[in-house]
């Protein structure tokens, strides 16, 4: 009996400490460390290509381009022009120290070769991709990555050997694998798309006929949350799982329901709907499926955004006349406005990393950029410039670049760029209007 | 889980008949058969197939939040091993090769979604329904409200459309108008919606004004989503800063 209580209070003491820490740990990382630092030294790379052993001609070429794509994006690497410093492209082996040397020499810190090619013996075509690291501050062969499959897996291969490079030398996972869920044009309708972070491989992921808008991730990437018009007449907050298929409708009110985005640990949706005449934000426990009302007031709130401590919530309001980002504690006390400049602020996205929310700003040239600024409205960034109505930013998941929405180039195309407006990249080329991209969290 | 049992089933008897009858290709019936396609068959209809707007399927009460959606919380999140975490790299010393890795899947793996028969039903259907609106519309003579930039108060013009069109209602005891707000391109996506159902609002409160009974109007917005005119100009954003009145065919 003693030791069952004397389990027990060690198990209370477990159960308090483990949420005192947890209380502790989550207050430090209100505001994260930046990785992206004016003052950081991006790692230079050098990329030989890959030998090509036997696989189709295109295969070598290809994961070099990607691979090299990948850590440009990455920004935590300088590709280096090995050639440009005398380090001439050829076979490079384990033990090659003359190339190293040379290579280290010329400040290049890192070493990257392969080979591609049909793995041996293998009934199907399977491709099959060798990647190897040489680190110049150790001197050594750090190690290296064989990775098998089929023609539809070679991008992926480039991508999960980014992802590792990025990982051993920041600690964190990498964007490479990352995807982009967005809204496309597709006949009269708008419909649901899923692609890789660069453009490849779209794939549509509703075909319901009419408009499907606002797609958001879930935490664990394997739900899509959006607006749904179920008839011409009315719009639910659907959730659908992309493994399968399947679709539920979560929310159902009255009016307009619409911006869902679910907080960092899944536990809640919040929304707006104007089921009580105006827009108003919403919160939906997700375990107990009971919504509670945040906002009260006459203006129009929407488009919540949850800090990635899942405390605070900054969101759109007209409370004022127009619209501006306000920002609250996620029980909806503690309202303050966040952004005075202009008279258009609008869709504000909360960074991954918690130092900067993204909105829509509208300059005086009565533009709609992006811009951004800081939680506590202290630093002000405009991040983009030029024509073109730019709308729904999201971050990647290790806050470096935004994702958009931009008519710079006449029809509405998804774009990224940096958060210092830098490496701006359109990354959809086909159909006719391409909006609302969401990033998927890291794996 | 008592629907997928049921669609089982149902799978189970369809197949038997169709073997029965031995009146369908050998094709049908491997995929009557077949453990995968049947089991991809069930995921379909576990739930809404996304191909299947309208349908109801599990989507529970319409009038609530369902109470059926699974479990969100990141921590029942199962491991993947398709999307699974990074390795590191393999030791090479020696001249040894790195363990393989078989990938597969391409990441988040992805439901296919092919636009089905009941798709094109639909989009059939919309299109239709979408026509008729417009014809009887058209017919009744209703007029649109136009709107300012950034502005949902109607003006002197739009008082005046409303005021023909109450007229019309009126007179057709029996007909439902739906009014549909829209947008020009500028501004975001999202606060447009809002903004949208601003406009319809207010064009509704004005023909509850002018003696409409509430109950025969309903409001939509489709912010900048379905726009009349696609150009970059003042005259097409003209167009489509519209409280747009309808017939509703249902």
């Amino acid at each position: 009996m003693n030791r069952v209580i004397i389990g027990l209070m060690i198990a209370l003491c477990v159960v308090v400490g483990a949420g005192l820490f947890g209380i502790l740990d989550s207050r430090a990382t209100d505001v994260f460390l930046e990785a992206t630092r004016p003052d950081f030294q991006k790692i230079p790379i050098g990329v030989f290509g890959f030998q090509n052993g036997g696989g189709p001609e295109w295969l070598g070429g290809r994961l070099e381009e990607v691979l090299k794509a990948d850590l440009q994006r990455s920004l935590v690497f300088s590709l280096v022009d090995l050639p440009g410093i005398g380090v001439k492209a050829r076979e490079v082996s384990t033990t090659d120290k003359a190339v190293f040397k040379q290579a280290a020499e010329n400040g290049v810190s890192v070493l990257v070769w392969g080979k591609s090619g049909q793995k041996n013996g293998s009934k199907e075509s399977e491709l099959l991709m060798d990647g190897f690291v040489y680190d110049s501050g150790s001197d050594e062969v750090v190690g290296g990555k064989r990775y098998v499959g089929s023609t539809s897996v070679v991008r992926l291969m480039a991508h999960r050997f980014a992802d590792e490079l990025v990982f051993r030398y920041t600690g964190e996972p990498g964007i490479a694998r990352t995807k982009i869920v967005y809204v496309a044009e597709h006949g009269n309708a708008r419909e649901l798309f899923v692609m890789d972070y660069d453009g490849y491989e779209p794939k549509q992921i509703t075909a319901d006929g009419f408009l499907n808008l606002m797609p958001r991730w879930s935490p664990d990437r394997r739900f899509i949350v959006f607006t749904a018009y179920r008839s011409r007449n009315t719009q639910d907050i659907d959730i659908l799982e992309l493994a399968t298929g399947k679709r539920w409708t979560l929310v159902t009110m009255a009016g307009l329901n619409i911006t869902p985005a679910l907080s960092p640990d899944g536990n809640f949706l919040a929304f707006a709907s104007s089921q009580d005449g105006n827009s108003e934000i919403y919160k939906l426990d997700t375990r107990t499926k009971t919504p509670q009302r945040l906002t009260v007031n006459q203006g129009g709130d929407l488009s919540p955004t949850w800090s990635p401590t899942g405390r605070e919530i900054a969101f759109t309001s007209d409370r004022g006349g127009a619209p501006q980002v306000f920002v609250m504690s996620a029980d909806g006390s503690n309202v303050r406005r966040l952004t005075y400049e202009g008279d258009y602020n609008a869709a504000p996205a909360w960074s991954p990393r918690g130092n900067w929310i993204a909105y829509v700003c509208r300059t005086a040239q009565r533009l709609y950029k992006l811009c951004i600024v800081s939680p506590d409205g202290q630093k002000r960034v405009q991040v983009t410039t030029g024509p073109g109505i730019d709308d729904s930013p999201s971050w990647s998941p290790d806050g470096r670049h935004l994702t958009f929405s931009s008519t710079v180039d006449g029809k509405s195309h998804i774009y990224m760029v940096d958060t210092d407006g830098k490496n701006l990249e359109r990354i959809t080329f086909g159909g006719t209007h391409n909006s609302s991209p969401s990033w998927s969290p890291a794996l | 889980m008592r629907m997928r049992v049921a669609t089982m089933g149902l799978t189970m008897v369809v197949g038997m008949l169709l073997v029965i009858q031995g009146g369908c290709s050998k094709k049908s019936i491997q995929s009557g058969g077949d453990a995968q396609s049947s089991e991809r068959g069930m995921a379909k209809s576990g739930g809404p197939a996304p191909s299947a707007m309208g349908s109801t399927g599990s989507t529970g009460n319409l009038d609530a939040p369902s109470a059926t959606f699974p479990d969100l919380s990141l921590s029942s999140k199962p491991e993947d091993p398709e999307t699974g975490g990074l390795r590191g790299f393999d030791s090479v010393s020696g001249g040894k090769a790195p363990s393989e890795e078989r990938l597969g899947g391409g990441g988040t793996m992805l439901a296919k979604v092919e636009p089905s028969e009941s798709t094109a039903r639909q989009i059939e259907e919309i299109r239709r329904e979408q026509a008729k609106e417009q014809a009887a519309s058209a017919e009744a003579g209703l007029r649109d409200v136009f709107f300012g930039y950034d502005s949902w108060t109607i003006t002197e013009d739009g008082r005046q459309s409303l005021t023909q069109d109450a007229q019309w209602i009126k007179a057709n005891a029996g007909a439902l108008v739906k009014i549909e707000g829209h947008c020009d391109e500028r501004g975001t996506l999202a606060y447009n919606l809002v903004l949208g159902e601003k406009r319809a609002k207010a064009v509704r409160n004005y023909l509850v004004e002018l003696g409409i009974g509430a109950n025969r109007l309903s409001v939509v917005s489709y912010g900048k989503e379905r726009p009349f005119c696609n150009e970059r100009n003042e005259s097409c954003y003209q167009q489509n800063r519209r409280g747009h009145v309808v017939v509703r065919s249902k």
